[in-house]
C-alpha cells in the first residue's frame, strides 16, 4: 500500500455565502491517478486552487507528508512539491519551450538573485527543462517560441513545465481541454507512465479517459465529498448513479 | 560581444560608441554642443533606467524622476560645501542613499499595480518635490547649489577634470556605456529569466514558485538608484538642484522618450533620447509653443509606432518584429 | 486655534473637498466604467477655468460665461473620446499614459498660447460677491458657500443618475461587467461617449466655478490632477462614494494642515495618502 501524501482535513472554501468547498477530507497517494469529478459547480477546480495554495482556506487543513502547510503562502506550495496545471494554457508565450521549462526549472535549483551569471550557463537548470521536455515528448520543439507550437503541443508543455519544478503531487486541471482524439492519447498515455512516478490528482471532463487512467475515484457534488472508490465500484456505485448519471448526456 | 541580442542593436551600439569616442576631437572647442550632448547622455542614463523598469518588469511609474532628484539633492547636501571631494566615493553614497530610498518606497509602491501604481508613484514623486520646495533648508524653489566640482582620483590617478567639459563628457559616456552592459548583463542572467517571466504572465510566475514581490522589488531598486546616479551627474554638469528635476512632466518626457526609442529594448533608451531631445531643440527654435508639437508627436506615435524607433530600425535591418 | 477660525477653516476645507470630489469623481468614473485613466483630467480643468475667464471678461457675465464654457467642455469631450480614447480600449495602461499625457502637452501649449503664463483671475459676481456673518467677528464669503452647494447638488444628481435612471443603470453595469451590458443591446460606444463627457465636464465645471476664487496659472491642471489621484487612491479606485468620502478628508486635512502644521502643509496628503495605502493598499472603499 503507497503511502499518503497529500490529504485535506474538513476543507472548507467559501466566497461570500458560496460554500465552493464544504468539509471537504480527502487523501491522496503517492504514484497513484487519482480523479476528482462531478458536475460543473461541484467545486472541482476549486479544490485543486486551493490545494495548490492559490486559494487560501477558509477553514479546516492541508497536510502534505503528514504536516500542515495550510498556512503557507500561494508561492510557498510550489517549492514544496505541490505542482499544478492550469485548465487554461497559462504558459510563457514569448520564450522558447526549453526557456518554459527553464524558468519553471529555476525556482527549484536556485541562482534566483544572481544579477551576473549568464542563465543559459546554468547546465543544471538546462538538463532539468531537457528532460521534462523530453517526458512529454516536446524535445523536437525545444528552440520554438511557445506562442508557434500547436495547441496540443501547447497543453503538453504546460505538463512539462509542472515536471521541471521536480514536483511529488501534480495537480491538472483539465489537461486534455480543447484537444482531438489523438492529441487526448498522447496525454493518456503520458499521464500512465507519469503515475508510476509520481502523485497525479487530475481533474478531467473526458470520462473515458478518467475511467482508463484512475486508481481511484472521487465523486463531489455541491463542494461535498460524495464518495472515493476504485473506477470499478464507482461505476457501479447506486449512489454516483443516483447523484447524477441519471442526465448523464451533460454530467460527465 | 554576446550580450547584443540583434543585428540593428549591434551596428546602433557600435556606431553610437564609435562616433561618441571621437566626436570631441571634431567639436574642438565647441563647448556648446559637447554640454549639449553629456545632457542627453545623462538623460539617455535616466530613461535607460525607466526603460528597464517599465518595459522590461513591467512595473509602470510615474514618479521616477523622483529619484532622478534625489540622486542630485543626495549628492548636494552631503557633500562639504567648500571642498573637492571624491567623486567615486560620492557615487557610492548616492547610490546606496537612493538604493535605500527605493526600498523603502518600493514596500509601499509595489503592494499595488497597475493603474494603481501610476497614481500612486507620481503622487509620492509630487510628495518630495513639495519636501524639498517647502523646505528652507534645502533653499526651497531654488534648490541648492553645487560649488566646488569633486574630483575624480583613484588610486593615486586622476585623469578626469570634472571642470573640464569633454572630460565631463567622456565621464558621461563612459557611464552610459557602463549603465548598458550592466542591464545587458542582468537582463541574460538568471534574475533576468524571472523578470522576464513576471513581466509576461506574473500569476504563471508565483504558480512556479516565485515570490515576484522580491523580484520587482530588486528590480525597482536597481533601477531607481540609476536614476539617482544620472541626477548626480546632472547636478554635477550645471552646478544646481532643484525641486523641478522632480516635477511629473520629467517622468512622463522620459517614459516618452522610452516608448520613442522602443519599450523594453535598453538600447532604445539612447536613440530615444536623442532623438526626442533633437526634436525638442529643432521645434523650440521654431516656435515658443513646442509642447504643442510635441503633445501632437505623442499621440500620433502611441497610435502608431508601437515598437518605437528600435522596432523600426530591427525592421529596416530585416529582422524580426516582436 | 479659536472656535471661529476653527469653524471657517472647516467650511473651506469642506468646499475644497467638495470642489476635488467634483473633479475627482469624474476621473474614477471614467475609469470605472470605461477602464481609462485621463491624466488629461486636470488640463480639462484648467481649460474650463481659462473658458470661463475668457467668456466673462468677454460677455460681462459669469453666468453667460458658465454656460458657454460647459458646453464647449462637453464637446471637446466627445471629440476626444470619439477621435482618441477610442483607440485605447484594447491598450495597456501604458499606451494610456502616454497618450493622455500628450494631451495635456498640448492643452498646456494651447493655453500658454490662448492666455501667456501671467496669472488671470476675475472678480466674484455681484450676486454672490456679499459675506455671511457666521459669529460676531467672522464671515464667510457667500461664493464659497455658493461653490459648496452646487458640488452638493452635482453629487446628489450624480447619485440620483446612478442609482435611479436608465443611463445610471448602464454605467452601474458597465462598472461590474462589459459583456452584460452589451447582451443587454445596449450601445455601449455611445455609452462610453457620454461617460467621458460627462467625466471631461465634471472637470470643467470644479474650473469654471473656481475662477473668482483662485489665480489661474500655467500648471494648474496637474496640480489638481495629483490631488485627484490622492483622493481616488484613499477612496479606491472607481468607487464615487469612496471618492466623495475620500475629498472631504483630503479637502479638511489640506486645510488644516495649511494653518495647524505650515512647515509640511503641501506635503500632508500625500503622507496622509502613504499611510492609508500601508493599511489598506486598495483604499477604503474597494469593493
Amino acid at each position: 500500500m503507497s503511502q499518503t501524501i497529500l490529504e485535506a482535513e474538513n476543507l472548507c472554501k467559501f466566497w461570500g455565502g458560496l460554500k465552493a468547498l464544504n468539509e471537504l477530507n480527502i487523501q491522496f497517494k503517492d504514484k497513484q491517478l487519482h480523479s476528482i469529478v462531478g458536475p460543473n459547480g461541484a467545486g472541482k477546480s476549486t479544490l485543486l486552487n486551493t490545494l495548490c495554495g492559490a486559494y487560501p482556506a477558509t477553514s479546516g487543513v492541508i497536510l502534505y507528508h503528514g504536516k500542515p502547510i495550510t498556512h503557507l503562502k500561494g508561492y510557498e506550495f510550489c517549492r514544496e512539491g505541490i505542482g499544478r496545471s492550469f485548465q487554461k494554457t497559462n504558459i510563457f508565450h514569448n520564450a522558447t519551450c526549453l526557456e518554459n521549462c527553464c524558468i519553471a526549472a529555476q525556482q527549484r535549483i536556485g541562482g534566483n538573485f544572481n544579477l551576473f551569471r549568464k542563465r543559459s550557463k546554468n547546465r543544471q537548470i538546462t538538463e532539468i527543462a531537457r528532460k521534462a521536455l523530453q517526458q512529454v515528448g516536446l524535445t523536437a520543439r525545444a528552440d520554438t517560441r511557445a506562442t508557434e507550437v500547436s495547441y496540443g503541443e501547447q497543453r503538453q508543455l504546460e505538463i512539462a513545465m509542472v515536471l521541471a519544478t521536480s514536483p511529488k503531487v501534480l495537480l491538472l486541471d483539465e489537461p486534455m481541454a480543447g484537444m482531438g482524439h489523438e492529441e487526448s492519447q498522447t496525454i493518456i498515455s503520458l499521464l500512465k507512465e507519469l503515475k508510476q512516478q509520481y502523485c497525479i490528482v487530475l481533474v478531467e471532463h473526458d470520462m473515458d479517459a478518467v475511467f482508463e487512467l484512475s486508481d481511484l475515484m472521487t465523486v463531489m457534488v455541491d463542494g461535498q465529498h460524495l464518495i472515493t472508490d476504485t473506477v470499478d465500484n464507482i461505476r457501479n456505485n447506486p449512489l454516483v448513479q443516483d447523484a447524477y448519471l441519471g442526465n448523464d448526456d451533460e454530467v460527465f | 560581444m554576446s550580450i547584443l541580442s540583434n543585428k540593428s542593436e549591434k551596428i546602433f551600439i557600435y556606431l553610437f560608441f564609435a562616433i561618441g569616442l571621437f566626436i570631441p576631437l571634431f567639436l574642438e572647442g565647441n563647448t556648446f554642443f559637447i554640454n549639449k550632448f553629456s545632457t542627453i547622455i545623462i538623460l539617455a542614463i535616466f530613461v535607460m533606467s525607466l526603460d528597464y523598469l517599465v518595459g522590461r518588469t513591467g512595473l509602470i511609474t510615474l514618479g521616477h524622476a523622483m529619484f532622478y532628484g534625489l540622486g542630485g539633492y543626495i549628492f548636494t547636501i552631503l557633500a562639504p560645501e567648500y571642498e573637492a571631494v571624491n567623486f567615486w566615493v560620492y557615487t557610492f553614497y548616492v547610490m546606496l542613499i537612493s538604493g535605500f530610498i527605493a526600498l523603502i518606497v518600493g514596500l509601499i509602491v509595489l503592494r499595488t499595480s497597475g493603474i494603481y501604481m501610476i497614481m500612486i508613484t507620481l503622487a509620492l514623486a509630487q510628495m518630495s518635490f513639495y519636501f524639498f520646495a517647502d523646505s528652507i533648508e534645502y533653499g526651497g524653489q531654488d534648490g541648492l547649489f553645487v560649488y566646488i566640482k569633486p574630483e575624480t582620483s583613484i588610486f593615486g590617478l586622476n585623469f578626469l577634470d570634472l571642470e573640464n567639459e569633454t572630460h565631463f563628457y567622456y565621464l558621461c559616456l563612459l557611464s552610459l556605456f557602463n549603465c548598458f552592459v550592466f542591464f545587458k548583463i542582468i537582463m541574460n542572467s538568471s534574475f533576468g529569466r524571472v523578470i522576464d517571466a513576471l513581466k509576461e504572465n506574473p500569476d504563471r510566475a508565483t504558480a512556479l514558485g516565485y515570490n515576484i514581490f522580491h523580484f520587482r522589488l530588486i528590480a525597482y531598486v536597481l533601477a531607481s538608484s540609476l536614476a539617482a546616479y544620472a541626477g548626480y551627474l546632472f547636478a554635477l554638469q550645471f552646478g544646481f538642484v532643484n525641486p523641478s528635476m522632480m516635477s511629473w512632466d520629467v517622468s512622463a518626457t522620459a517614459l516618452v522618450m522610452a516608448l520613442l526609442g522602443g519599450l523594453g529594448t535598453i538600447y532604445g533608451a539612447i536613440i530615444g533620447s536623442f532623438v526626442y531631445e533633437g526634436l525638442h531643440y529643432f521645434i523650440e527654435h521654431l516656435t515658443e509653443y513646442w509642447m504643442f508639437f510635441m503633445g501632437a508627436l505623442i499621440i500620433a506615435l502611441v497610435l502608431t509606432l508601437k515598437n518605437g524607433m528600435a522596432g523600426f530600425l530591427n525592421t529596416l535591418s530585416g529582422g524580426k518584429r516582436s | 486655534m479659536d472656535t471661529s477660525l476653527f469653524l471657517v477653516q472647516l467650511l473651506n476645507g469642506v468646499q475644497y473637498g467638495l470642489l476635488l470630489f467634483l473633479i475627482a469623481s469624474g476621473l474614477t468614473l471614467v475609469f470605472g466604467v470605461m477602464g481609462i485613466l485621463n491624466l488629461a483630467h486636470g488640463s480639462m480643468y484648467m481649460i474650463g477655468a481659462y473658458l470661463a475667464y475668457y467668456f466673462t471678461t468677454l460677455t460681462d457675465s459669469f453666468l453667460l460665461a458658465f454656460i458657454i464654457s460647459g458646453s464647449i467642455a462637453l464637446v471637446i469631450g466627445i471629440i476626444i473620446e470619439r477621435f482618441l480614447i477610442i483607440h485605447l480600449y484594447k491598450r495597456d495602461h501604458l499606451d494610456q499614459v502616454l497618450l493622455t499625457v500628450g494631451l495635456i502637452f498640448i492643452f498646456n501649449a494651447t493655453q500658454s498660447f490662448v492666455w501667456g503664463n501671467d496669472p488671470l483671475g476675475i472678480e466674484v459676481p455681484e450676486l454672490l460677491s456679499g459675506s455671511i456673518r457666521l459669529t460676531d467677528i467672522v464671515e464667510y464669503p457667500v461664493y464659497r458657500l455658493f461653490i459648496s452647494l452646487l458640488c452638493l447638488l452635482v453629487a446628489a444628481t450624480m447619485y440620483f443618475t446612478i442609482n435611479k435612471t436608465r443611463l445610471g443603470m448602464m454605467i452601474r453595469a458597465g462598472e461590474s461587467d462589459r459583456a452584460m451590458v452589451e447582451n443587454l443591446g445596449v450601445d455601449i460606444s455611445k455609452l462610453f461617449t457620454i461617460v467621458f463627457a460627462i467625466g471631461v465636464f465634471l472637470a470643467s465645471l470644479a474650473g469654471i466655478v473656481s475662477v473668482p476664487i483662485v489665480s489661474l496659472v500655467p500648471g494648474m491642471g496637474e496640480h489638481v490632477l495629483i490631488s485627484c489621484f490622492v483622493v481616488v487612491v484613499i477612496g479606491g479606485l472607481g468607487s464615487i462614494k469612496g471618492a466623495f468620502v475620500a475629498a472631504l478628508i483630503v479637502g479638511i486635512a489640506d486645510t488644516y494642515a495649511s494653518v495647524l502644521l505650515p512647515q509640511i502643509s503641501s506635503m500632508s496628503i500625500y503622507l496622509l495618502m502613504a499611510l492609508i495605502l500601508l493599511v489598506k493598499p486598495q483604499g477604503l472603499f474597494k469593493n
